[in-house]
């Protein structure tokens, strides 16, 4: 797929969109290393902006990344392809009824065809998600938190809402072999140091931990995991802001 | 047809706390045990290690460790008058599968049950008089805590468990539990730390007049050779603890503390990625003759056995009774039945600290028992007269488990996303405690297990139909222990903000969906009663003598502590009236 670019896709939000998604020097060092002209995995270029659009809702930028600048909608384009999407610990033998909401998961989908469908119904009209603007993006992603005025067929609102809000969550704060978190950017904005291990001489101080985020593929040296795709201009830690 | 393979002396379905403990005592007793185990072979040193084990994604959230749905679930509703549907994805609890069970993504809070907790029934009928018990199937438990302390003693050793002792032989003790019952010795070693947030949780609850103590621990803190002679080493307060494996050799685990110490044992042998679909039993019923399988390669095949003990997950040994025939299911229109009867769960409450930026939590700093704590509103540690309701729980402030995907603290009102969400998250990551609430269950004769009439499982057998609300007493009983956890959070200094949970409020059903805690209790109750019990004291099924029934499927009715303590002191009370006295002489060891 010649000069495909997963950045460019998503750059089609509209002017109210992403904040511009700055390309980076890759450091590559496993096959997730930079996702950028490699095609999607699960997702058309539509859902991705989507997703993104909605993401981006639920975690807007401020002084640290939107969910999609940490690589959120390169997470979910993975975990649907892969054994979750698929439906892996998913108890899928009918019947199918409707539930009580205490019962949970009760649609015949697996994650990967509830959103697939449930986007596919969402942007059956003429409006597209990324064509609003932020007020009207916040309103959309409001009512469908609350499962109002939709009517999705077999996929409910508030189960399309939940799943996807699951994924951001996921996206920016898992660590980042994953394909989200790039830099350890929702890590950085809490203060979770990831994969250090060792606190026995900490854990009784009334103090902040020193170190900056350390991820299980780490580079060493440097304040990024081996999966991150985007360049790091300053040095390090906890302060440090998008270039974007 | 099933292939009969050459019978064995004892045949243990499953290898978690209580299946290894049985076939090491077992073994070392000259009986030949074979040990089935659904899941995958896996250890501490070759499959828990760091970094790889500290991704949340993977084992928290994908729950890698745990059961998987496809094969094992049950279905679920809160009442009769509903229909139940199957649990299709894992959420409130989290069986565990593979070597080890749930043992291997426990916390390590190791707890035992008050003297009174074993007597509930006698004690609240003798202290408030039998009506306060109304509409519950509250009973006693048929044995005793000093009949169980040298087992409770031994799996302290067994664990290395860490804490301070407040009753040793009678005599209290500084700095402990004030209302455990009388320990025959000390903790083996010395308690954990405690972070800042517990350290103003301890200093606040005696200010209030209460007797705050270190969470006994099995997160180990020095190096220890256990009963058996295997070696743990002392935590590092890594922060993954529940629902991972420890690579550090610090969390008591069922193959760090028994596995590696049976596993060249003659007489022990252990059987992977084999599902046990029944218990067999003689033409006259009155005994069991082994288990059916599937073994690893699919095949159906028969293990006859002299002996068989069901060592699965408490719901799963309920399930394994009622698709195999034994006993008798409870039939909630008549009371009568015990198999299935008295399921109960946990009672989970609390109250979240939102502290000032002068307060590092760093809950990413954490094990799974590092908790600071009080009994003061447990069991019967407190007057209920006029209360209107029976038990109580601990409380309890944790840091166990501050990994971000889970672990996004926001104060009261906060939105649940958007600026203002990521803003607070932000804010109070570092900078919060949870102070748990961890209530008792009774048990109530609409809660319970059965099998379900729809739906099956991959191997075609019905699944299990569970049908469960937090009873009227509980919801009480929560709203008042959580009353008090609040109480003592808006006394701690630099406090901006004090939220609160309770799955139990008033109006609000048990739901399956968000975890509380995988402590599933009940449905093949221990008891002197045949009439409202599964297995005599001795944890011998009344109805076939050469079925010994292990786990908290046990308990009559939930206590305010964490399971595993209790069950495991049941454990080896079973498996010291096996050595000594059934295995010489079979036969039941208590007149039906």
């Amino acid at each position: 797929m010649p000069n495909f670019s997963r950045r460019a896709v998503l750059m089609q939000l509209g002017a109210s969109g992403l904040a511009a998604l700055t390309p980076g020097a890759s450091l590559a060092q496993n096959r997730y290393a930079d996702l950028d002209t490699q095609p999607w995995s699960f997702l058309d270029g539509n859902e991705a902006r989507f997703l993104a659009s909605m993401a981006d809702v639920l975690i807007p930028e401020d002084d640290f990344p939107s969910a999609s600048q940490a690589g959120v909608v390169d997470f979910i384009d993975l975990q649907l392809a892969g054994p979750y999407g698929k439906g892996a610990g998913l108890f899928l033998e009918g019947p199918f009824r409707d539930g009580a909401p205490e019962q949970g998961w009760q649609v015949d989908h697996t994650p990967a065809t509830l959103i697939r469908t449930g986007i596919a119904r969402l942007e059956s009209g003429d409006t597209r998600l990324v064509d609003l603007d932020a007020s009207e993006r916040e309103d959309f992603v409001t009512r469908l938190s609350e499962g109002e005025d939709f009517d999705l067929g077999d996929v409910p609102a508030t189960t399309l809402f939940d799943e996807i809000w699951s994924l951001v969550k996921e996206g920016y704060f898992s660590d980042p072999i994953y394909g989200g978190n790039k830099d350890y950017a929702g890590w950085r904005m809490v203060g979770f140091p990831g994969a250090h291990a060792y606190y026995a001489d900490l854990v009784d101080k009334n103090a902040p931990f020193p170190a900056p985020p350390r991820g299980i593929a780490h580079v060493p040296g440097s304040s990024r995991s081996a999966s991150t795709s985007r360049a790091l201009t300053g040095s390090d830690a906890d302060t440090q802001q998008e270039e974007g | 047809m099933a292939t009969e393979l050459p019978k064995t002396d004892v045949v243990i379905v499953g290898a978690g706390w209580t299946g290894l403990a049985a076939a090491k005592e077992l073994a070392d007793a000259g009986q030949r045990c074979v040990v089935i185990e659904r899941g995958d072979w896996r250890h501490d040193a070759t499959n828990f290690g760091a970094p790889e084990e500290h991704d949340e994604l993977k084992y928290a959230r994908r729950k890698e460790h745990m059961i998987d749905t496809p094969t094992k679930t049950l279905s679920f509703r809160n009442n009769s008058d509903q229909t139940a549907l199957p649990m299709r994805r894992l959420g409130s609890f989290l069986p565990g599968k593979g070597l080890g069970g749930a043992g291997i993504h426990w916390n390590g809070q190791l707890w035992r049950p008050l003297p009174s907790d074993l007597q509930m029934r006698s004690h609240y009928a003798e202290r408030y008089g039998e009506s306060i018990l109304d509409g519950m199937n509250v009973q006693d438990w048929g044995v005793t805590y000093d009949e169980l302390e040298p087992h409770l003693d031994f799996f302290d050793r067994v664990c290395g468990t860490a804490g301070v002792a407040g009753n040793l032989n009678g005599e209290t003790q500084e700095g402990g539990n004030p209302f455990e019952g009388p320990r025959s010795a000390d903790y083996p070693n010395p308690p954990m730390k405690a972070s800042p947030p517990l350290q103003m949780f301890r200093d606040t609850a005696a200010q209030m007049g209460y007797n705050p103590f270190h969470m006994p621990s099995a997160n180990v803190t020095k190096a220890y050779e256990n009963a058996y002679g295997a070696q743990l080493h002392p935590c590092t307060y890594c922060g993954f603890c529940e629902r991972f494996g420890c690579g550090y050799f610090a969390k008591a685990d069922p193959i760090i503390c028994i596995y590696d110490v049976v596993k060249d044992h003659e007489n022990f042998e252990l059987r992977m990625n084999s599902q046990v679909l029944r218990v067999e039993k003689s033409a006259d019923g009155k005994t069991a003759t082994g288990v059916t399988y599937i073994d690893e390669n699919g095949q159906e095949v028969f293990q006859p056995a002299d002996t068989v003990c069901l060592n699965a997950y408490a719901l799963w040994n309920v399930h394994l009774m009622l698709v195999s025939g034994l006993g008798t299911p409870y039939d909630p229109e008549t009371g009568e039945g015990t198999v299935g009867r008295n399921y109960a769960y946990q009672t989970i409450a609390a109250a979240s600290v939102f502290f000032d930026e002068n307060v590092w939590s760093n809950p990413f700093m954490g094990a799974g028992a590092l908790g600071m704590t009080i009994d003061d509103f447990n069991g019967d540690n407190f007057d209920h007269t006029d209360l209107g309701f029976v038990g109580g729980g601990y409380i309890s402030a944790n840091q166990t488990n501050g990994r971000p995907i889970n672990y996004q603290p926001t104060p009261p009102d906060t939105p649940s996303w958007g600026a203002e969400w990521k803003q607070a998250v932000r804010e109070s990551y570092l900078h919060h405690v949870g102070i748990v609430c961890h209530g008792s269950s009774v048990a109530v004769p609409e809660n319970y297990l059965d099998l379900d009439p729809t739906y099956k499982d991959a191997y075609g057998q019905p699944l299990l139909r569970m049908t469960f609300d937090f009873p009227e007493n509980d919801r009480k009983m929560s709203a008042y222990v959580l009353s008090k956890a609040e109480e003592i959070a808006r006394n701690m200094d630099n406090v901006r903000a004090v939220g609160t949970v309770n799955r139990a409020a008033e109006g609000e059903s048990y739901s399956v969906v968000p975890y509380q805690t995988t402590h599933n209790t009940g449905g093949a109750v221990i008891g002197t009663d045949p009439a409202t019990s599964v297995v005599n004291r001795y944890g011998q099924m009344w109805d076939h003598h050469n079925v010994f029934v292990f786990g908290a499927c046990l308990f009559p009715q939930n206590l305010g502590y964490n399971p595993t303590g209790p069950l495991m002191g049941l454990a080896y009370w079973t498996l010291d009236h096996m050595k000594n006295d059934y295995l010489q002489n079979p036969r039941p060891l208590m007149d039906a």
